[in-house]
Parts: structure tokens; C-alpha cells; sequence
């Protein structure tokens, strides 16, 4: 039998109103969770292998690091080890409403894959879940529209895990990254011009030091023929 | 070498090097790693940062009476001149030399005489205007005369007519800047029904004009004969003068604006208000309220009902029009880019102002000042190409007169969006009275254009027609709206206007709303396709050296 067990607690322990729960939801006027699991062991575990206590703010603040993002979490990565149990304290520093989501879990263990919990303004909640042994790379984020495309996204990884998501603040490259111009000075120009010299006399120095360069000359032209291409500086 | 080798060792090397070679070309612009540029900070100097309020003359604001004309108080930054108003109420010649060398207007042009129906008042007016060219072009030099900044460093060509003046059209010797009566927009005129009023176009302009009395009661022909409505086919030429006659027996708001090529003209800025008072005993009138905006001296009938009375000209720029008077100093030139290149069916609209200013101007002199409790009268012209919808943040008004005619008291309409389409007038009622319709309560309330394209400066927002309907005590002694320092610090500002600085360029998010920066420049690939570029070169050079001895 699964039961959950699901604990919420509030910045304010104050007026906490009745919290509706439901279907491995709990829910209440400050925020929710969703498909907490503090002990049911995936079938691939035999045991919590060790119980991880990560604490993980969300706000528009800890993206100031970051150039061009606009909200972030205040980390980007955890490395855990398999059948890990993780307590994750979940803070957020904004006035308005944040997620932690984090997806791709067995969906016999947490419905749709997914562990949520979500704050409705300022607040923390806390809440634990136990990864699966795989060794694989979840993603964690924040849903609401725009936010993980404006930072709000991680990555948890399990084993080291399976690759590296894309876009991760700091981290990772984009795959469709923006457009930039790029600073180019007239110091740049000279550089570049300087180079075009260098490469427009080099094969006149080579070929008036013919003599000393005849070996050489003679590997290049052998291995050209076999039709093998060679970078152009290797001459000297 | 034998030719043959070396071309068979050049060839497959060019074959290999041109595909490498575009492969590493530089780009200027680049898509950014794991992590974008940083912002940039510009920061603006001295030159480009206005002051918002100069506070040049402190003395024009209180209550005052001056030669027996009792002149309202104006607590905004730029007030009007007080002696301006006592000339435009008592005329040039009937106030002492000591006022009118205070003022700009030439001796005769406000002239009130002959009390024909014995109520008090003068009935005989004569009023002279002349044309005058603002931000105009200058042959000595790559520079603007008679300027008039409409907002931080926008100056659009434009065409006012103003009252006759005298002496300098600029501020002084050393300054470009035009004197204050010659400004945007037209000076409002008022006279009362029934005057005698004699209106002469003194055309000082280099383009010939006319005036045409949109709305005001006037006979087709004058009592000489001649045109009297101000058609194109009667242009007042270069050097010349006309006299218009009326004697106007409706009252009402209405207008008078040139027609000839009357487009391009009425665009340039040759409109204004006609104020048609209603005839009351000793009711004299502020012929001009030159720049428009408060009444200072209103009439015996508005006094009647209302604490004050303002005066709402809006008016918009196509840059494009405007700036054909910038680009040319021979008259035949201006005439063809304005009658024949510009086209008015292709014209945009860049710059929206209401009395002649944009946001952040309009702050100074264009702003309703109320108390508590008031009734105020509002006379506004939509003298923009477009329509206007006008809103006014916190207040539901009342449409008192349509077009210079009074609506009966069943169709005066309470609303808080007033669509305005070009040419008319609305007469409005402006209640500053907190019972949740008419206000909702005292503030520091925006009014503008609901167009969305009217709030902005050439696409640059807060621009545009937004002025403020402030509460006195959300003034400062300066006449300057309170709790908005920020924004004065980022839109007095003419770098700000000229898209050059970031909205949220300070303050907390500066970092992440500021400009992003530029990427630094990638020194491998450009110094591995300037190699290879050179080595293309040399190896072209040499082929060619080859096939030339070849032949030889």
C-alpha cells in the first residue's frame, strides 16, 4: 500500500487555513505539493541509498548573477547519489507566485512523472521525494509562462546523470541562443589585416627559401596528393 | 619546380582553403555562449540633461491685478506672462507703455475701441497676426533658428501664426531660441458675440497663407468686396496684409486655420482656437491666451459658473513634413518637397503635443492645477490629423457644447473617453468633486490621447499628449507634480528622446533591463581567416605568376 505523507510548512506557522488534501495533493491558501514521497521506494531500490537535504530559493533576485535572465534559482545543479532520499526545502524571495517542478520521474511513484510544489506568493515549503537508481538528468524548473525561458530552470542529476540540459543559467549553451553585435575596434581591423600580410607573404618566404624547405615541401605535396587536406600554417 | 607541379599543388590547396575560409569568416554579429554580454550603462552629460522646471520668473505665478485686470493665479512651472494677458485683455492701446515693454506685442496689434452697445466693453476689435516659422533653416550654418523644443531636443519645422510683435524674434543676441510669444500652437483667440472684430493676416512668411474662420459666424465676401472665408484661391502673398470681417452672433468654441495647401499647412501648425464669448455687460476678454492652457482671465459668463477655465489645443507632427522646412532655404525648393514630393496620404504621425508640448513639457505649462470641489471648463480642439480619445485618469466629465453649440441638458454626456475626431471641438465640464463618478478623490491624475500611438514621442513613451490633472497640494513650490523624480531624471533627458538610453537604464533592475553589451570579438577565427585570406591571395598571385611565365 502507498501512502503519503506530506508535510507542509509555512514562513508564517500563524493562520494556517485548512489544507485540502487530495490524490497525493495538499493544498492551502499559501501554496501546494504535489506527489510527495518521504517513503515509498522505487522498485528499483532496495534502499534509501543516503537522505540529501537540499534547500532551493526561487526569485527574481538570485538571477542578478546572470546576465540576460530575469528570474532564477539561487543554484543550477545537484548531484545525488541513486535511491536517494532528497528533503528539499523550497523558498521563494518574490512577492509572486513560483514553482519547483521537476519531471521525467516513474509515473507509477509520482503520477504524470512529476514532483511539484508551489508557493503563492512569499513563503517555504518543504517536502521529500526518493529518486529511482537510473542514471539520468531531471529537469527542474519553474512552469509559469516564461519563467524557465528567463532562468528559472536546473538540472538534477542522478549517478552524474545522463547529459547536460540545454539553457541551464550559467551552465549551459542555448540551442537557439540570441544575437549579439560584436565589439569590433579598430584594433580588431589591424589585427585582421596584420594577418592577411602575414598569410599573403608566407608562401613567398617559402618559396624563397625553397632549398630549406625542400623536404618539407615534398611531405606536403606527397600527402596532397594522397588527397589529404592540410592546415595552411603547418608549412614553417 | 616545374609550372605544371606547382599549379597541381596550388589548385587542390585553393580547393581546399576558399571553403575553410568562409567557414571561419567573422561575423559583426554573433549568437552568444552560456553566457550573454553584460549591460552596458550609458550615462548622458550635462548638455542632454534639462532641468525640469528653470523657474525663471517665480513672480508671474500668484493672484494679481494689474492695471485694473485682475489675473487668476497659475501655480504651474512656466506660468504666462501677466502683462501679456493684461494687453490681451485691455489691448495694446489701451494699457501704459510700462506694461507693453513688458511684452513682445507690437503697438497695434490688439486694438479695442467703441463700447457700441454701451454694456461696459469694447466692441470694436482689431487684431493683427502674423506667420511665423519655428525650428526653421538657416543658410549661414548647419543650425535651427527661432527654435522652439517641443520635448528634450525635439524640434520640428513648424508654422504658427502669432500676434503682431516687436523687436527680436529671438530670446536674445546670443541665443537661437525663439522669443516666448512666438511658440506652438497658435495663439487661442477670444472675442465676444456681437464684436465688430477685424482680423488682418500680416503674412511675414515666404509661402502665402490665409486665414479661414472654421465655425465662426462670418459672411462670405468682407464689406470691401473681398474674400472673407480665407479660400485657397485668395492666398494672402508673401508682404501682403488681408482684413477679415465678422461680427459673430453665435457663441461657442471654434477655429481658424489656413487654406491654402491646407494639408500640408494646417499640419505644419497654422491653427488655433476661436473663442466666440457670450455677450455679457463689462465683459472684457483675454483676446490671447498665447500658448494656450489656462484662462487667466476669464469671461463674465464663465466666472458665472465655473472656478476655471482652460483651453486644450492638441496637435500633431508627421517629422517628415516637418523637417522639409529644415532641409531647404530657397523658397521654390520648400514649396515643391511640400506641395509636390511630400505626400499626405503616405504622412505618419511622429509627435503629438497639447499646447504646444510634449510629455515631459506639457508638465510645465500645459498641466490642469485644481482644488478640491471646482468646476472647471475645458475647451478642447482636436487639431491632430487623427482623431482623439481623450481620458482623463480618475474623473468622469461632461460635454457641455459639441462644435461651439451648446448640447440641451438631456444629451450633456458624462463619460471618461471623449473621441474628438480632427477639426472638432468639445466643451467640457470637469467636476473635482469626490463622489466616485464625477473623482476619486485628489491626486496627481494623468490625462491624455487613449490612441495608443498619441502617448508617445516619435514611438518613444511617456511621450506625446500626456499631461497632468494635478491636486495644488500634490505641487511643489515650483509648480511641479511631486513623487516623480525618477522619471523627471529619465525624460528630461534628450538622450532618452533620441533612443539612446535604456527605459530602465537605473535603479534595481538596471542590470537586467539595461542595454546589453556588445561580444567580444573572437581573436582566433580572425586571425585564422586573415591567414588564410592572405594565403589565397598570395596563391592566386602566384598562379597567375606561373601561367603568365608559362606563356612567355
Amino acid at each position: 500500500m502507498k501512502t503519503l505523507v506530506l508535510t507542509l510548512l509555512m514562513l508564517c506557522a500563524s493562520s494556517v487555513v485548512t489544507a485540502m488534501d487530495m490524490d497525493g495533493m495538499l493544498m492551502d491558501d499559501k501554496g501546494m505539493i504535489m506527489n510527495a514521497n518521504s517513503d515509498t521506494l522505487p522498485r528499483d531500490c532496495t534502499a534509501i541509498s543516503e537522505t540529501v537535504d537540499i534547500t532551493i530559493r526561487a526569485g527574481q533576485q538570485h538571477a542578478q548573477k546572470f546576465t540576460g535572465k530575469m528570474f532564477a534559482f539561487d543554484q543550477q545543479e545537484w548531484n545525488i547519489k541513486p535511491c536517494a532520499k532528497i528533503n528539499i526545502t523550497f523558498i521563494n524571495d518574490d512577492q509572486i507566485r513560483h514553482q519547483l517542478m521537476i519531471h521525467g520521474l516513474p509515473g507509477y511513484l509520482y503520477p504524470d512523472g512529476m514532483f511539484h510544489l508551489e508557493l503563492y506568493g512569499e513563503g517555504q515549503l518543504q517536502a521529500s521525494l526518493i529518486m529511482p537508481s537510473l542514471k539520468k538528468t531531471y529537469l527542474v524548473h519553474c512552469e509559469l509562462p516564461q519563467h524557465m525561458e528567463k532562468g528559472m530552470k536546473a538540472q538534477l542529476k542522478v549517478d552524474g546523470g545522463n547529459g547536460d540540459l540545454p539553457s541551464i543559467p550559467g551552465l549551459t549553451a542555448p540551442v537557439k541562443a540570441d544575437i549579439y553585435p560584436v565589439d569590433w575596434s579598430s584594433l580588431t581591423t589591424a589585427i585582421l589585416i596584420l594577418c592577411v600580410l602575414v598569410g599573403c607573404f608566407m608562401p613567398f618566404i617559402i618559396i624563397l627559401n625553397a632549398k630549406r624547405f625542400k623536404e618539407p615541401i615534398k611531405k606536403l605535396l606527397s600527402t596532397l596528393k594522397r588527397g589529404k587536406s592540410v592546415a595552411p600554417t603547418e608549412s614553417s | 619546380m616545374k609550372p605544371k607541379y606547382a599549379m597541381l599543388c596550388i589548385l587542390p590547396l585553393l580547393v581546399v582553403l576558399i571553403p575553410a575560409l568562409i567557414k571561419v569568416a567573422p561575423q559583426l554579429q554573433e549568437a552568444a555562449d552560456i553566457i550573454p554580454p553584460a549591460t552596458i550603462y550609458t550615462r548622458s552629460d550635462n548638455s542632454s540633461i534639462n532641468k525640469p522646471c528653470s523657474n525663471d520668473h517665480a513672480e508671474w505665478r500668484p493672484e494679481q491685478v494689474i492695471e485694473g485686470v485682475t489675473i487668476d493665479a497659475a501655480p504651474s512651472c512656466e506660468p504666462d506672462n501677466p502683462y501679456d494677458i493684461v494687453t490681451s485683455v485691455k489691448g495694446t492701446n489701451n494699457v501704459s507703455m510700462g506694461t507693453l515693454m513688458q511684452t513682445n506685442f507690437a503697438q497695434d496689434a490688439i486694438t479695442l475701441s467703441d463700447d457700441l452697445d454701451h454694456d461696459g466693453d469694447p466692441d470694436i476689435i482689431r487684431i493683427k497676426l502674423e506667420v511665423v516659422e519655428l525650428n526653421g533653416s538657416s543658410p549661414d550654418g548647419e543650425f535651427l533658428i527661432n527654435t522652439f523644443d517641443i520635448a528634450p531636443g525635439i524640434q520640428p519645422g513648424l508654422w504658427v501664426y502669432a500676434p503682431k510683435s516687436r523687436g527680436m524674434a529671438l530670446k536674445n543676441f546670443n541665443s537661437l531660441v525663439a522669443n516666448p510669444m512666438l511658440r506652438a500652437p497658435s495663439p487661442v483667440i477670444r472675442v465676444e458675440q456681437g464684436d465688430k472684430v477685424y482680423i488682418t493676416l500680416e503674412n511675414t512668411h515666404y509661402l502665402p497663407h490665409t486665414i479661414h474662420l472654421h465655425g465662426v459666424d462670418h459672411p462670405w465676401l468682407n464689406d470691401e468686396g473681398q474674400d472673407n472665408d480665407g479660400m485657397e484661391e485668395h492666398a494672402v502673398f508673401p508682404g501682403k496684409s488681408h482684413t477679415y470681417q465678422i461680427q459673430p452672433r453665435h457663441a461657442g468654441t471654434m477655429l481658424y486655420h489656413c487654406h491654402v495647401q491646407t494639408a500640408q499647412h494646417f499640419m505644419m501648425g497654422l491653427n488655433g482656437m476661436f473663442i466666440v464669448e457670450e455677450n455679457q455687460p463689462n465683459n472684457w476678454l483675454q483676446t490671447f491666451n498665447i500658448g494656450a492652457g489656462q484662462v487667466r482671465h476669464p469671461s463674465t459668463a464663465v466666472k458665472k459658473v465655473y472656478n476655471q477655465e482652460y483651453d486644450l489645443h492638441y496637435q500633431s507632427v508627421d517629422k517628415k513634413l516637418a523637417s522639409i522646412i529644415q532641409t531647404a532655404n530657397d523658397p521654390r525648393l520648400i514649396a515643391k518637397q511640400m506641395a509636390r514630393d511630400y505626400n499626405m496620404t503616405e504622412s505618419f504621425e511622429n509627435y503629438f503635443m497639447l499646447n504646444g508640448h510634449s510629455f515631459p513639457y506639457t508638465l510645465r505649462d500645459a498641466m490642469i492645477i485644481a482644488d478640491e470641489n471646482e468646476i472647471i471648463k475645458l475647451h478642447v480642439a482636436n487639431l491632430q490629423r487623427s482623431s482623439v480619445a481623450l481620458h482623463i485618469h480618475g474623473h468622469k466629465a461632461t460635454i457641455t457644447a459639441l462644435d461651439g453649440v451648446e448640447q440641451p441638458e438631456g444629451q450633456q454626456i458624462t463619460r471618461d473617453v471623449f473621441d474628438i475626431a480632427p477639426a472638432q471641438r468639445t466643451d467640457l465640464r470637469l467636476q473635482t468633486i469626490n463622489d466616485g463618478l464625477h473623482n476619486y478623490g485628489p491626486g496627481l491624475w494623468m490625462f491624455h490621447d487613449h490612441v495608443p500611438t498619441g502617448t508617445t514621442t516619435d514611438g518613444m513613451e511617456p511621450g506625446g499628449n500626456m499631461a497632468i490633472l494635478a491636486y495644488k497640494h500634490y505641487l511643489d513650490e515650483l509648480g511641479m507634480p511631486k513623487m516623480h523624480d525618477e522619471l523627471f531624471d529619465q525624460v528630461f533627458n534628450k538622450d532618452y528622446y533620441a533612443k539612446k538610453q535604456a527605459v530602465w537604464a537605473s535603479g534595481d533592475f538596471a542590470a537586467l533591463l539595461g542595454d546589453a553589451g556588445l561580444l567580444a570579438p573572437n581573436y582566433g577565427r580572425i586571425i585564422l581567416f586573415g591567414l588564410i585570406a592572405g594565403l589565397i591571395i598570395a596563391l592566386l598571385v602566384l598562379s597567375a605568376l606561373i601561367v603568365r611565365r608559362k606563356k612567355s
